[in-house]
């Protein structure tokens, strides 16, 4: 029971995320399926699909609330969505102000700056 | 011995630390510059060919982060370098991550698309790196300040080569000098990640052609179709064979309603490229919505002839047509 409402809400977000692209003009083949030169469009389309869902969900879970997450996965590409699905607590996020770190780079500029002017 | 004894078993192991910690950077340092900085090291051998020994782009505004928001900071410099009103404090909700205290490389680039800007990564290289802030882009940089999770952006935007400097808007500093090589170090850590982000009116000085359009299409992707087509025209203007540009700028026209302009592009790249179903595809739906199906159909015909991953959706440009004609 709970493995289908979770089932349906992915689905639901999944739907919620892809819908604006489908408006695109029926009929046309478009460029980002021309750029990525992806033989298995059927495959691939359903992945994003799945992937963006995954996301956005993540996005949500790090703090931002769901129309503003689903704005920003609406920015990135297939290829930046499929980089960043299952990924996002792996990877560099920056933040931090230079004033914290004034020590390491006062260390190793004394230290190297003599290499440079050798 | 007497030391060691003093020593308890936390403060040995902050000691082994310590010691070990100053090992690698001894150890650093007998190694030199070619280690610590091989991009730096090749650079003090020659000046890259056809670059100034000195530049420094003073009229990128500044704009100094508050804590740990050094995404929006350095985005919205660039942005605003490329004409873009926007600040900061705008530019939190559309990359800013509250959980992780910081902002993801992916969202910078996607954002700078939301406000009509092509972005675009680098190559990892430290001459690519001069070469855009020569030709007047301040560029983006992830460095890694701290011991492990020290990851900040800062926005590059001069440097002197004689000296060895590089310029920055970082953090609180609005003209921060770092010697190339500490740049390296620090840089180095994040794959030497760096971005630039564009009008669609310009190409970035180190553009690589496929890379380039991927740009424009996620642009075209999230930015809408009008600065879309602006990109695509100024890339076919400097790669006019690229068949893939032709094709997404004659998408941007017929989203926007430009039919006859689409038309017009794709029967010029269906004449270089007549074995490309994508181009017989869309110039088939073109004229189709143009009320123009007996013309179309034997280019979807010759689109279907010819197969190939893209079968299924010109089987059902075809259906479509047939079925308009017999109504």
């Amino acid at each position: 029971m709970n493995v289908w409402a979770k089932t349906i809400c992915r689905l639901l977000i999944a739907l919620m995320v892809w819908m604006p692209y489908q408006i695109a003009t029926a009929g046309m083949i478009g460029t980002d399926q021309v750029v990525t030169s992806s033989p298995q469009v059927d495959r691939t389309t359903v992945l994003n699909f799945l992937n963006r869902s995954d996301v956005a969900g993540q996005l949500q879970t790090l703090g931002i609330d769901p129309s503003t997450a689903k704005d920003r996965v609406a920015a990135m590409s297939d290829q930046e969505v499929q980089s960043l699905a299952g990924q996002i607590s792996a990877m560099p996020a920056g933040g931090i102000s230079s004033g914290a770190a004034v020590l390491l780079i006062v260390l190793i500029a004394a230290a190297v700056w003599w290499f440079w002017q050798r | 011995m007497v030391v060691l004894a003093a020593l308890s078993a936390s403060g040995r192991k902050a000691w082994q630390n310590a010691r070990s910690l100053a090992g690698v950077f001894v150890l650093l340092l007998l190694c030199g510059c070619a280690s610590l900085g091989p991009q730096t090291a090749t650079l003090r051998e020659t000046l890259p060919s056809a670059l100034r020994e000195r530049v420094e782009l003073t009229e990128v505004p500044f704009f100094p982060q508050s804590e740990y928001q050094c995404g929006p900071a350095a985005l919205a410099t660039a942005l605003a370098s490329s004409g873009v009103k926007v600040t900061p404090e705008e530019l939190v909700p559309e990359v800013y991550l509250p959980e992780r205290k910081g902002s993801l490389q992916i969202e910078m680039l996607a954002a700078a698309r939301r406000h009509g800007m092509v972005s675009y990564q680098l190559a990892p290289r430290f001459d690519d790196l001069l070469r855009e802030i020569a030709a007047g882009n301040p560029v983006i940089v992830l460095q890694n300040l701290g011991f492990r999770d020290g990851w900040h952006y800062a926005v590059a935007v001069g440097y002197d080569y004689d000296w060895g400097k590089l310029y920055l808007r970082s953090g609180e500093s609005k003209r921060q000098v770092m010697p190339f090589l500490i740049h390296e170090f620090v840089w180095m850590r994040s794959g030497y990640w760096a971005m630039v982000a564009l009008p669609p009116d310009r190409i970035p000085a180190t553009a690589d052609e496929s890379r380039w359009l991927s740009a424009v299409a996620a642009l075209e992707r999230a930015g809408g179709p009008r600065a879309a087509r602006t990109a695509y025209q100024t890339f076919l203007k400097r790669w006019p064979a690229n068949v893939n540009a032709a094709v997404g700028l004659a998408n941007t026209h017929h989203a926007l309603g430009e039919l006859k302009e689409a038309e017009s592009v794709l029967r010029h790249a269906a004449r270089e490229n007549p074995e490309s179903v994508i181009v017989l595809n869309n110039l088939a739906q073109t004229l189709s919505d143009q009320g123009r199906d007996a013309e179309a159909l034997p280019v979807i015909e010759r689109a279907a002839a010819l197969g190939g991953p893209f079968s299924a959706a010109v089987e059902d440009t075809k259906r479509s047509i047939q079925k308009k004609l017999k109504r």
